[in-house]
Parts: structure tokens; C-alpha cells; sequence
């Protein structure tokens, strides 16, 4: 049992510095915003105790369930869509037609764009007024798009951008995952007269699972953490809110509209959903994916 | 026993130079001051220029320049800042965070800085609604920096291709939609209209018609408690509006800058945004088309004449500086009011001049002769009163949040949503607002 035996401490020693930097950078800070979630901050700063008022009120605000309804929208959205077309590219990338190296890199590059150039670039490519796409549009169907002012325009752009920016990530652990999946599986398939899509069903999807469990994690952690570069390029949070989704609406309330308190009950509450979020996919991942061959 | 004696004397000997050192190494060091802002843009340039100049004709002080973010992000960093003790000594903060600084028991009044020092200052020399826009019970808390206005800024070549007169530009709102559907019919454009700051054109709607936008004499008597609007003016303006909207007329433009865009590529004729966009526009429109300005629409002559609002921001001073960092601050204070750096600001920015001084001297030099574009916002803050608590602008804690409340409205007439029900909305929730920051005071 013992693995270090004239070394009874040196174990600890090694860990030492991991947990002294997460005690600093991640346990004492989330105490903090929970004691801070139980008080109102001035705009200079005092504290007053106000109880369970923040999170009660949290609960009663129409907004902050907006934001909740619109975020579960969101992550649905990027997750379900996004891996759905990067799966389809990845296996058409894979088939063996020329210049598959070079679809590969096309598809995959977007990766090593950061959110927020990718926000620049779709907020002009869509923009009211001077957005190529608006222009295209409108010269097709009449119609001028304006996220402006539109909710629904928004949210579609926010999400078809963040699913975009995504991609090339998704399609790149796609790609490796399908040349793992051994090729004689596939031929016995074939050869006991399954079409192509029993094939891909029944061989390659399952064999895929342990990489599809991984990537609905990190599209996850995507959706409620990092679409936050985005949205603040693209629309910050609005119109009308309809794209505040619940980290930006964290971010707006404590550093915007200096509700500190406000926001801090609301990243305990997001911290309870992506750990519950997470809880069960690491749980289901590690129970349900095909591991073995 | 007598050897850890001796060390120890050592050590404190050793301790003792090295502080010494220090403080002598610190003397011969110019003394530093902080000055956090939100310049960004081509406004950035010309601000570390300034900034850049103060330096080199005062080698023993420096002012150090940091961009913190937007507006908003800076008022939030200084408050964090200034709990945890790392606040800079001089904060730019735009003309919505004042109440708040106020009340926030960090600064120096800027009224009490020439006292503290031992000096004197004629704060006379500003711009009376500058002056009033910033001061409480008479006396100014904030030091004039970069001041602004609202106007209308236009596309003369447009009216002539719609066959309308471009030294007639509209003058009311019912005009703007006219000349709006005229634009659309000649197909010249597709809309013709939109704002920046969209919460702030409501805002100065209001004061235009000499109407208060909050109880408490306007938040400048106290603490306002409730909104004085949807009103009959309210309920006016915005049934033009939502036509406009609906007819195409006023295209929503974002909530800051984003529809100087679609004005400088011509795509709308009328732009209502601040006079600090004047020089970036000018500069990007070039020779494309003639850009012209005027004042801001107002409703009807049933309602008294008011002004439009001081915008932009000022600068406020750490309550903890030294008076060695309070002397260097000053002298920059006191630099940026020079009357030849106030017309390099105003010329390369497009902020009033702060001080009476400086606009004589652009004055006399012709400089509104040769750029009449400059003289518009002054001509119309200038001509309109500024001795009502309407038309000196309103003062409220949570003022960033109402801000935004307005701009939902705003948003949703302009998708078609019912004026009176978004407006009511947002009224009740800056109502809630009011009240909870008023908790803070009870």
C-alpha cells in the first residue's frame, strides 16, 4: 500500500501547490461570493445583511427567468445543432475523397479564432445597415434583419455564431474519434449486409460515444461559460434581453448595474446547475460510453 | 547572548539604509499619479498627447494614462478599486455615475482642491451649464473635462436628391418624420434615421421641453423616489416614434456608437448622437458627401423651452491622495483648462471647450467660420436655459440601471411593441431601483 515508503510526507509536499492554488483562486473566492450573496452592496460599498432576500427575489424576477429559459434554449441549441453538423462534416471529411487534408484544416482552423473576432466578424457581416448577409438578404426576400432590435435575430445569430466558432473544435475530436474506430468492424458490417446507415448507427456511433459524452461536456461548459466573449461583442445581453443569458446577466448585474449581491446569489445558483450539470454527464459518460473494443 | 545582539543591530542597521535608500531614490523620482479613463477611439490619441505634453513640461510629475474599459466598467473599477486600496487619483466618470459619486464618500469635492492646497481657483471660467451640470448646492464636485451635447447630424446630399431644401432641416419631430417617408419615396435611403445613445436622446427629449425625468426636483433637491413619466409629453413623443419605426423612418441603431456606421456609409441621413463623435465623423466621411449638424428636434410649442443635456464625463479626485499627489493633479487640472489645450481638445474631439477663455479664443481665430459643424452644440446649449432643474439634468443613484430600462423600452417600441405598456414597464422597475438604493440612506 504504501507507494513512497521512506517518504511519508513527500506526497503531500507534491500536492502542496495545487491545493494552496486552488484554496486562493477557487474555494476562497466562492466563499466570499456566498457571503456576499446573502447582503446588498452599496454603490460605495457597505454591506447590509439582507437574508435570502436575493435569492428569493432571484426567483421572482421574470428576468432572471428569461435568462434561465433562454439560456437552457442556448446551451440546447449549441450542444444539440452544433454537434449534429460537426459530426456530418467530420464524416465527410473522413471519406476517402481528394484533398481530404485540406477540408480537414478548412473545417477545422475556426477553432484558432477567438470568440470575440468571430463576434466582430458576424455582428458586421449581419449588421443593420451596412452587413453584407442583411444586404443579401433583404435584396433576396425583402425582408432587412435587424438584431438590433430583433429578440428572435439576435438569439439565432448569437447561436449560429457561437455553434460556428465551435465547430472546428468539435469536428477536429470527430475526426480522430472516427479513424479510431477500426475498419474491420465496419467491414464485418458491410459483409453480414447492413446498409451504410445500420453501419453508422449500430458500429460507428457507439464506438464514438466516449468522444461525444466529451465533447457535450466542454459544448456545455461552452454554452454557460464562454459564449460570454460573444455576447458582449455582438449584442450585450440585449434587445430586450432576449441574449443576456446567465453568465453575461452575472456580469451586467455586478459590474453593470453594481447589484453585487444580486449577482453573487446568482453565480452560487449557476454554480448548482453546472455542477449538477456535470455530476450526471461525467456519471452517465463513464457508465454508458463503449470503452472497449 | 552578545553575538545575536550584534546581529540584530546589523540587521536594523541594514533595514534602516535601505529604506533611506529608498526614500532619497524616491525624491529624485517625479511623483505619479494614476488617471484611469475611457478614451477610446481617435479620442485616445489626443488624450495621451495632452497627457504627454503635461509630462514634459513638468519632469517632476507624471500623470499615468490607463484605458479601463467602457464607462460603466470604469466607475465599477474604482469602486473595487477603492476598497481594496488601489484606486488611481484621478477617475474619469461619465455624467451618469454623479449621483452615485456623490454619494460614494471617496472623492474630493473639486470645488475643495485649490483649498486644500492653499490656493485659488475662479471656477467662473467654465461654461455655466457645464458648471451646473456638475455642481450640488452650488459648488462644482467634479472637474470639467470632456463635456458634450446631443445633436442632429445630416446628410445634405440626401435632401437634395429627395428634392428638400438641406438648409431647412427638420425642426420638429413631425417634421423628421416627413422628411423621413419624403427620403424613403425618393429612394434615397432605406431609413432614415437612428440614434446613439438612445436612453440618453429620451433623456434630453425631456429637458428640451423643460420637463423633469424624475421627482425631487429632478434628483437635484434629493433623492428622487419615482420617475415622472409615462406622461402626456411621454405618451407624445413616443406615438411619433413608434410611427417612425414602423414606417421605416427610424431605424434602431444600437446603444452607443454603432450607427455612426450606417450615417458615415450613407445609409441613413439623419444621425442623432453626441458632438464627441463630430471629429471621427468628419474624418470618415471626408469628401463622400457633405455632413452637416443642427439642433435637436422638439415635439410641439405647447411645451416650454428647456436644453439639451450635458453628456460625456468629468474627473473626480481620490479622497486619499497625498498633497504632494493633490499638488500634481492640480497642476494638471489647471493644465487641461489652459486655454490652448482646451481648443486642441475641442478641435481634435469635438467636446466643448470647458472654459469661456478657450471659446473666445477659437472664436476669434474663426475657427467656427471655417467648421460651423462646431459651433452647432454650443450655439444650441448655450441658447437654451439652464437654470431649471429639468434642463440642468437629472441626478440619480441608480442611474446606469435606468439608463437601461429606458433603452428596453426603447428597443421594443422600435420592434412595434405597445409605447405606453414598454414605457410603463420600465418605469416601474426604475421605481424599484430608486427605492432600494434609497434603503442605503435610511
Amino acid at each position: 500500500m504504501n507507494r513512497f515508503p521512506n517518504y511519508r510526507f513527500l506526497p503531500y509536499w507534491l500536492v502542496m501547490p495545487s491545493i494552496i492554488v486552488i484554496v486562493i483562486f477557487l474555494i476562497f473566492p466562492f466563499a466570499q461570493a456566498i457571503n456576499l450573496s446573502f447582503h446588498r452592496v452599496s454603490p460605495f460599498g457597505q454591506l447590509r445583511n439582507v437574508g435570502w432576500r436575493n435569492y428569493v427575489e432571484m426567483f421572482a424576477s421574470p428576468e432572471y427567468l428569461f435568462s434561465l429559459r433562454n439560456t437552457v434554449i442556448f446551451s440546447a441549441l449549441v450542444i444539440g445543432v452544433g454537434l449534429a453538423v460537426s459530426l456530418c462534416i467530420a464524416l465527410l471529411t473522413t471519406q476517402k475523397i481528394r484533398g481530404t487534408a485540406f477540408y480537414q484544416i478548412a473545417f477545422i482552423w475556426t477553432y484558432a479564432m477567438s470568440p470575440i473576432i468571430a463576434g466582430v466578424m458576424w455582428s458586421l457581416i449581419f449588421d443593420p445597415s451596412i452587413g453584407v448577409a442583411t444586404r443579401i438578404i433583404s435584396g433576396l426576400t425583402g425582408y432587412s434583419i435587424n438584431y438590433f432590435t430583433e429578440p428572435v435575430a439576435a438569439f439565432i445569430l448569437v447561436t449560429a455564431a457561437s455553434v460556428w466558432v465551435m465547430l472546428g473544435y468539435n469536428i477536429c475530436f470527430f475526426v480522430a474519434g472516427l479513424q479510431n474506430v477500426p475498419h474491420n468492424l465496419k467491414e464485418a458490417a458491410w459483409i453480414d449486409g447492413a446498409s451504410p446507415w445500420q453501419t453508422f448507427w449500430k458500429v460507428t456511433f457507439p464506438l464514438l460515444s466516449p468522444t461525444t459524452a466529451f465533447l457535450v461536456f466542454v459544448n456545455t461548459v461552452y454554452a454557460f461559460f464562454q459564449s460570454f466573449g460573444m455576447i458582449d461583442v455582438v449584442t450585450q445581453g440585449g434587445p430586450n434581453r432576449s441574449t443576456e443569458f446567465l453568465i453575461y446577466k452575472i456580469y451586467r448585474d455586478g459590474f453593470g448595474r453594481m447589484q453585487e449581491g444580486q449577482a453573487a446569489a446568482q453565480s452560487v445558483f449557476l454554480f448548482v446547475i453546472v455542477a449538477i450539470i456535470g455530476a450526471v454527464q461525467i456519471y452517465t459518460s463513464t457508465r454508458k460510453s463503449v470503452y472497449d473494443r | 547572548m552578545f553575538s545575536i545582539v550584534a546581529r540584530r543591530m546589523a540587521v536594523a542597521v541594514l533595514v534602516l539604509a535601505f529604506v533611506l535608500g529608498g526614500i532619497a531614490t524616491a525624491a529624485a523620482q517625479p511623483v505619479k499619479v494614476e488617471f484611469w479613463h475611457s478614451m477610446t477611439g481617435s479620442r485616445l490619441d489626443v488624450l495621451n498627447k495632452v497627457v504627454a505634453d503635461f509630462n514634459a513640461i513638468n519632469p517632476n510629475m507624471q500623470i499615468e494614462p490607463v484605458l479601463v474599459g467602457t464607462y460603466e466598467e470604469c466607475l465599477a473599477r474604482f469602486r473595487a478599486a477603492y476598497q481594496a486600496g488601489q484606486e488611481p487619483g484621478i477617475v474619469q466618470i461619465y455624467e451618469v455615475g454623479t449621483q452615485a459619486m456623490h454619494d460614494s464618500g471617496m472623492i474630493i469635492p473639486a470645488y475643495q482642491i485649490p483649498e486644500r492646497l492653499g490656493e485659488n481657483w475662479d471656477f467662473g471660467q467654465y461654461i455655466r451649464p457645464i458648471v451646473q451640470y456638475y455642481s450640488k448646492d452650488g459648488n462644482l464636485w467634479s472637474w470639467p473635462f470632456a463635456s458634450s451635447t446631443a445633436m442632429i447630424y445630416y446628410n445634405a446630399d440626401h435632401l437634395r436628391a429627395a428634392g428638400l431644401d438641406p438648409n431647412k432641416p427638420p425642426t420638429t419631430w413631425q417634421e423628421m418624420y416627413e422628411y423621413g417617408l419624403k427620403l424613403i419615396e425618393a429612394g434615397v435611403v432605406k431609413n432614415a434615421l437612428s440614434f446613439g445613445w438612445p436612453d440618453w436622446m429620451f433623456e434630453n427629449a425631456l429637458a428640451l421641453h423643460d420637463l423633469e425625468y424624475a421627482n425631487m426636483g429632478n434628483g437635484r433637491e434629493g433623492r428622487p423616489t419615482s420617475v415622472s413619466w409615462p406622461n402626456e409629453f411621454t405618451d407624445e413623443l413616443l406615438t411619433i416614434w413608434s410611427k417612425m419605426a414602423r414606417d421605416g423612418v427610424w431605424i434602431y441603431g444600437g446603444a452607443e456608437y454603432n450607427a455612426n456606421g450606417a450615417f458615415q456609409s450613407g445609409e441613413i441621413t439623419f444621425l442623432m448622437q453626441s458632438t464627441s463623435s463630430l471629429d471621427g465623423i468628419l474624418k470618415t466621411v471626408g469628401d463622400a458627401f457633405e455632413v452637416r449638424t443642427t439642433f435637436l428636434p422638439r415635439l410641439s410649442d405647447e411645451y416650454p423651452r428647456g436644453n439639451s443635456l450635458i453628456g460625456g464625463n468629468s474627473l473626480y479626485v481620490s479622497n486619499r491622495v497625498t498633497d504632494e499627489e493633490l499638488r500634481v493633479i492640480f497642476e494638471f487640472f489647471k493644465y487641461i483648462s489652459r486655454t490652448d489645450v482646451a481648443v486642441y481638445w475641442h478641435k481634435n474631439t469635438g467636446y466643448f471647450p470647458a472654459t469661456n477663455a478657450a471659446v473666445k479664443a477659437l472664436m476669434d481665430e474663426g475657427w467656427f467660420t471655417q467648421s460651423p459643424n462646431h459651433l452647432t452644440a454650443f450655439l444650441q446649449i448655450l441658447s437654451g436655459k439652464s437654470d431649471t432643474n429639468a434642463s440642468a439634468g437629472m441626478r440619480m443613484g441608480p442611474f446606469a440601471q435606468a439608463r437601461e430600462w429606458v433603452r428596453t423600452a426603447l428597443e421594443k417600441i422600435a420592434n412595434g411593441e405597445d409605447q405606453r405598456a414598454a414605457l410603463q414597464y420600465s418605469a416601474e422597475q426604475i421605481n424599484a431601483l430608486l427605492r432600494e438604493y434609497n434603503e442605503f440612506f435610511e
